[in-house]
């Protein structure tokens, strides 16, 4: 092993609470869960907890004190926080390998959790104060996400005559997957007449296009490859980690006058050119994607984003069964957060990790490379390669 | 279900002001809708804010917003009351492309299409002139 080599971040350990429909999680508090993960993710590597010396999590994040405390970690190296909201959620892989790499610490915790019980995300515009710069969107009654990403969908579709069947295909996509998956939260098979006869939420999103909304926690252990390989699970890299964006993407829409042909996407191009130099590879050598899937049409606008289909094209791409287990890009084999439950992008890390050592449910086989994204939100949009 | 799209009640809707944003209100006070626009580059940039991202310049001039049209909208039928509010972005091609957040109001919701041009109307908020679009 090189020098290099042997520093490079690597994930050692992944651990979960179970995933509950929003606010069945009480009365555990969302730090119990919290800490259940982290306990979790230790084990699962064959460290221990107070191993731990440094902390990277996202927005909505979490009190690296208080997490110290509660859980004996006696000292921290590092601990940081990407500004982001589902945008940032793979970001934490960026961080925790920097600090890795850099020497800053040897053993970083990520950490991702949520508990909707008494704030639900889904909501979060009319829990946020309206501003002087915000104002016309409140008037306007433009509540929520799926609001938001209702216009961005519309206007895919008007550009590419991107059709209702495209968003349907990736939830059905979604449902088939979590058929077999154990935890997930959706697991019955959904078709398109059942679909098409869905009510409409935000037109031209009807409610299966909208996530769930689930509780839970997950924690990821990242050490550096030489320590790696003295541990206890097949070692997954970090390939390639980024997070950032352009201003053509800005704010996303909390902002709206992105340039036309930035506004019917995902925001994620300039974070894909990054990855993939990074990790010196292209799309193609990709074997399964996990697509942050907050709502469905943002899975299309990813796919040409990341490269699998040509802009404009995700729509047909989609709806010819290219990110079926079977396909050309399989896309979130464990149900997303479409059908398995929503963890604010934390859960496709896992599955990330899962299929790369070879354990997942729906395992693709000979999987070598995993791309995970992160949320297309507000910058900083993040995403990761990671490889076995 | 109501085929015309409806007015939402702002009588007890307050509009935060700052010193950028202000004068966008004090034009609706008047009817007209107007967009900032860098006094120096002469670029447009919204929402309104103390730099041209062009430029960096703080000069800025407000000019009249000119015929706009629906860029992208969505449709969201309140339950309880059975109305359909229509928020959605319309675009003015002669400030710049700047897209403004924006309710459609009575409007049967069949013509309510991307590309229509928009007709001004207005919502009470207090005092405050809101800008609302007809088709």
């Amino acid at each position: 092993m090189t020098q290099e080599a042997a520093k490079k971040a690597t994930i050692v350990g992944i651990g979960s609470t179970p995933y509950y429909f929003r606010g069945e999680s009480l009365p555990q508090t969302l730090y119990e869960l919290i800490g259940k993960a982290v306990i979790a993710a230790a084990a699962d590597a064959g460290l221990a907890v107070t191993d731990i010396d440094g902390m990277a999590s996202y927005a909505y994040g979490f009190e690296p004190g208080l997490i110290t405390e509660m859980l004996g970690i006696p000292e921290l190296n590092f601990a940081s926080t990407i500004s982001a909201q589902g945008g940032g959620s793979a970001g934490v892989l960026d961080l925790a390998a920097m600090a890795i790499e850099t020497g800053r610490a040897k053993t970083v915790l990520c950490l991702g959790a949520c508990q909707q019980a008494k704030v639900r995300y889904g909501v979060t515009f009319t829990n946020m104060s309206v501003t002087p710069d915000s104002v016309w969107s409140h008037a306007a009654g433009l509540a929520g996400p799926g609001q938001t990403m209702a216009m961005l969908a519309r206007r895919h579709m008007h550009l590419y005559g991107t059709r209702r069947e495209a968003f349907g295909e990736v939830v059905i996509a979604s449902r088939a997957s979590a058929l077999t998956r154990e935890g997930a939260i959706r697991r019955m098979p959904l078709t398109m007449d059942e679909y098409m006869a869905a009510p409409m939420q935000a037109d031209p999103l009807c409610r299966l296009d909208f996530c769930l909304e689930t509780d839970g926690a997950l924690a990821f252990i990242v050490t550096s490859a030489e320590r790696a390989r003295d541990l206890k699970q097949r070692p997954v890299y970090i390939a390639a980690s980024a997070h950032g964006g352009e201003r053509n993407w800005g704010r996303s829409f909390f902002w709206m006058n992105m340039p036309d042909t930035d506004f019917a996407a995902s925001g994620s191009a300039h974070t894909a050119r990054r990855l993939y130099r990074m990790a010196g590879i292209s799309p193609q050598e990709i074997d399964v994607a996990l697509l942050y899937d907050h709502f469905s049409p943002l899975v299309v606008m990813q796919l040409e984003d990341y490269g699998f289909c040509p802009r404009g094209e995700g729509g047909p791409f989609v709806e010819s069964g290219a990110i079926r287990l079977n396909g050309s890009i399989p896309v979130n084999p464990h149900g997303g957060h479409l059908s398995e439950a929503y963890v604010i992008g934390m859960t496709h890390i896992r599955e990330a990790v899962e299929q790369l050592r070879g354990q997942a449910v729906n395992q693709i086989c000979g999987a070598q490379y995993a791309l995970v994204s992160g949320g297309p939100a507000p910058i900083p949009v993040s995403g990761a390669i990671l490889r076995n | 279900m109501s085929d015309i799209s409806a007015r939402r009640d702002l009588s007890n809707f307050g509009v935060p002001m700052d010193r950028w944003t202000k004068p966008f209100w004090d034009a609706t006070a008047r009817h007209e809708l107007q967009f900032p626009q860098c006094g120096d580059c002469g670029r447009f940039r919204w929402p309104p804010g103390p730099f041209c991202p062009g430029c960096r310049s703080q000069n800025t001039a407000w000019k009249e917003a000119g015929q706009g049209h629906v860029y992208s909208f969505t449709i969201i039928r309140d339950k309880v009351t059975a109305q359909s509010f229509v928020p959605a972005l319309i675009e003015f091609p002669r400030a710049g492309g700047v897209r403004l957040v924006a309710s459609i109001v009575d409007t049967p919701l069949d013509v309510i299409e991307t590309g229509a041009s928009v007709k001004q109307s207005w919502i009470y908020a207090g005092e405050v002139a809101v800008p609302v679009f007809e088709i």
